[in-house]
């Protein structure tokens, strides 16, 4: 019997891959084990034709998850390998898909990586920065997929927009001839989208080990909250026994 | 070939006066790889033993340990690194450095790497760059510039061409003439910065013939023509990864981390002893070894080495 307890990293890797469709292009991002099995997982189960492409490899076969998805470790099989030459084209032709992390998330969905407090020059914390910042605004859409909900993360206001959300909604967001934006947020506790109209995140579900209560406290600005919040749907053995067995064979979103 | 023809091939004691010459104190420095993978580890080593300071340093677009071990060795003063990371967690001496003033981390992104490097590459001085909108970083961008299209008069950008006095890069294999062949999959921003750089030494696990490099000229990845210096130096790229040879040591690069978190936190704190573990690792580890096989005895010697060959076997 397949144990269908999940970790909080599975239901996050199951609720994003039910997101990709078939025949899409995308790519995982840095430090991305997460948004890997959700891809790798969406082409196990409804998905076959994913192109994985746009980071300088196309359609890798990782043996297992790792911590860090950019290395031979994840990469050495794959079907073609480019350069960071290639990354140029990429980014202004934009993907189907493309996720995120950040120190610093706000409600319109932007994303800062750069620093926290004081000034770019002299910052009172500073971040690792990142590396591509122009598929949060070429891609049709992007995920936004953290390790953690809290209100350091969850922040009225981005210090920094490293990567561009929807701004300071609809107006800034349409002139500053941004593409697509933000999706949705998946975290340890819920999933989160954003109001079609106002731009700003709302509650979409709470996970099962979660409270809506506990949500909105751990946010640290005021989240759309629908009239009633659904439980996160639960993959099912057959899923879980996929992701386990045929993507993360190491138990890497287990730990 | 005519026995006149010189050669590239250069001693590994001959490479500290080598980087001394090509590369003066403040100059800009590339470093090769991406990350854990393909990073010139063992000539960077001897960057910080020969002293050089105020360095501004360059890399693919994403870089950690090396550049890490560098700024706490004192030998950097701004780095145009677009992610600086471990990944699994941040990078202590790049933090500690810049939150204290000490190093200052430009604002660039990947995209500002690779276009400067590009247009290097092609002799050309900047790029254009148009899928910059919405985000803070090219306004806070040092090497970019608004433009207009002098064909639509569309309002874009410039990226500065980045001319890097001395890249750092290290290969698989490598002949004597300086003819470069990546074994691995990914080569990142390496045949890039070759062709940026004004000039390049790259360190290889192992020299092969020249025939070797003849029989499949299209698997050279960086001809002779971009390379001055090359220099066999086995697991020179330890303790990142230089696939398919060995893989990456993980432990290593944890272990490093844990005492250069314990010295910014002692530095942040102003207190006591907890910068030891870091001074430690840097005389050990860095500045002692006198010859790689006297490095690769003090990072656990064969068994350690074996064990990184088997998981890249493995893989």
């Amino acid at each position: 019997m397949t144990d269908t307890r999940c970790t909080p990293a599975e239901l996050q890797a199951f609720v994003l891959s039910r997101e990709l469709k078939d025949g899409e292009m995308g790519a995982a991002g840095a430090s991305a084990a997460i948004p890997m099995a959700a891809i790798m997982l969406a082409r196990h189960m409804h998905a076959p034709d994913i192109q994985i492409a746009g980071e300088m490899f196309v359609n890798p076969r990782p043996r297992q998850l790792w911590d860090s998805m950019l290395d031979d470790r994840a990469l050495g099989a794959c079907e073609a390998a480019e350069t960071f030459l290639e990354l140029f084209g990429h980014s202004h032709r934009g993907l189907d898909f493309f996720f995120h992390n950040g120190m610093q998330i706000d409600r319109f969905g932007n994303i800062n990586l750069h620093f926290i407090g004081g000034s770019i020059d002299r910052p009172r914390m500073r971040g690792p920065g990142a590396a591509n910042i122009s598929y949060a605004g070429t891609s049709r859409r992007f995920y936004i997929c953290t390790h953690a909900h809290s209100p350091r993360t969850f922040v009225p206001r981005v210090d920094f927009i490293t990567s561009p959300g929807y701004l300071d909604g609809p107006e800034s967001f349409h002139a500053a001839g941004l593409k697509g934006g933000p999706a949705l947020c998946v975290t340890p506790l819920a999933v989160m989208d954003f109001d079609p109209d106002s731009l700003t995140m709302r509650l979409k579900s709470v996970h099962p080990w979660s409270s809506v209560e506990e949500v909105v406290a751990k946010t640290g600005f005021e989240l759309g909250l629908p009239d009633r919040v659904p439980v996160t749907d639960l993959p099912d053995a057959g899923t879980l026994d996929l992701l386990r067995g045929k993507v993360d064979t190491a138990g890497l979103l287990r730990r | 070939m005519s026995s006149g023809r010189k050669e590239k091939l250069v001693a590994p004691g001959m490479l500290r006066d080598l980087i001394t010459a090509w590369l003066g104190d403040g100059d800009l420095l590339a470093l090769g790889g991406l990350f854990k993978q393909g990073r010139p580890c063992a000539l960077v080593r001897e960057v910080i033993r020969g002293g050089r300071r105020d360095l501004k340093l360059v890399s693919s677009p994403g870089s950690g340990f090396d550049v890490d071990v560098m700024i706490a060795a004192g030998c950097v003063a701004e780095t145009f690194l677009p992610a600086v990371t471990l990944e699994t967690r941040m990078c202590p001496a790049f933090r500690g450095a810049v939150e204290a003033g000490t190093v200052r981390a430009h604002c660039v992104d990947a995209l500002s790497v690779v276009g400067g490097l590009m247009a290097a590459a092609h002799g050309v001085p900047f790029q254009p760059v148009v899928a910059w909108k919405g985000s803070d970083v090219p306004r806070n961008n040092p090497l970019a510039a608004e433009i207009t299209c002098p064909f639509t008069g569309e309002a874009l950008f410039a990226t500065r061409a980045i001319r890097p006095k001395l890249a750092l890069l290290h290969a698989q294999e490598g002949d004597r003439y300086g003819n470069i062949r990546h074994l691995s999959t990914m080569t990142y921003a390496d045949q890039m910065m070759a062709r940026a750089s004004e000039r390049v030494i790259v360190s290889v696990d192992r020299l092969v013939s020249t025939e070797d490099i003849v029989a499949r000229p299209r698997e050279t990845t960086i001809p002779c023509t971009y390379v001055d210096a090359v220099v066999e130096i086995p697991h020179g790229a330890h303790p990142t990864g230089s696939f398919p040879l060995y893989s990456i040591d993980e432990a290593h690069i944890e272990g490093y981390a844990d005492v250069a978190e314990a010295a910014r936190r002692a530095g942040r704190d102003g207190g006591g002893d907890a910068g030891d573990g870091l001074a430690d690792y840097l005389t050990r580890v860095v500045r002692a070894p006198a010859t790689q096989a006297d490095y690769l005895e003090a990072i656990g010697g064969k068994a350690r080495l074996t064990a990184l060959e088997q998981e890249a076997a493995s893989l």
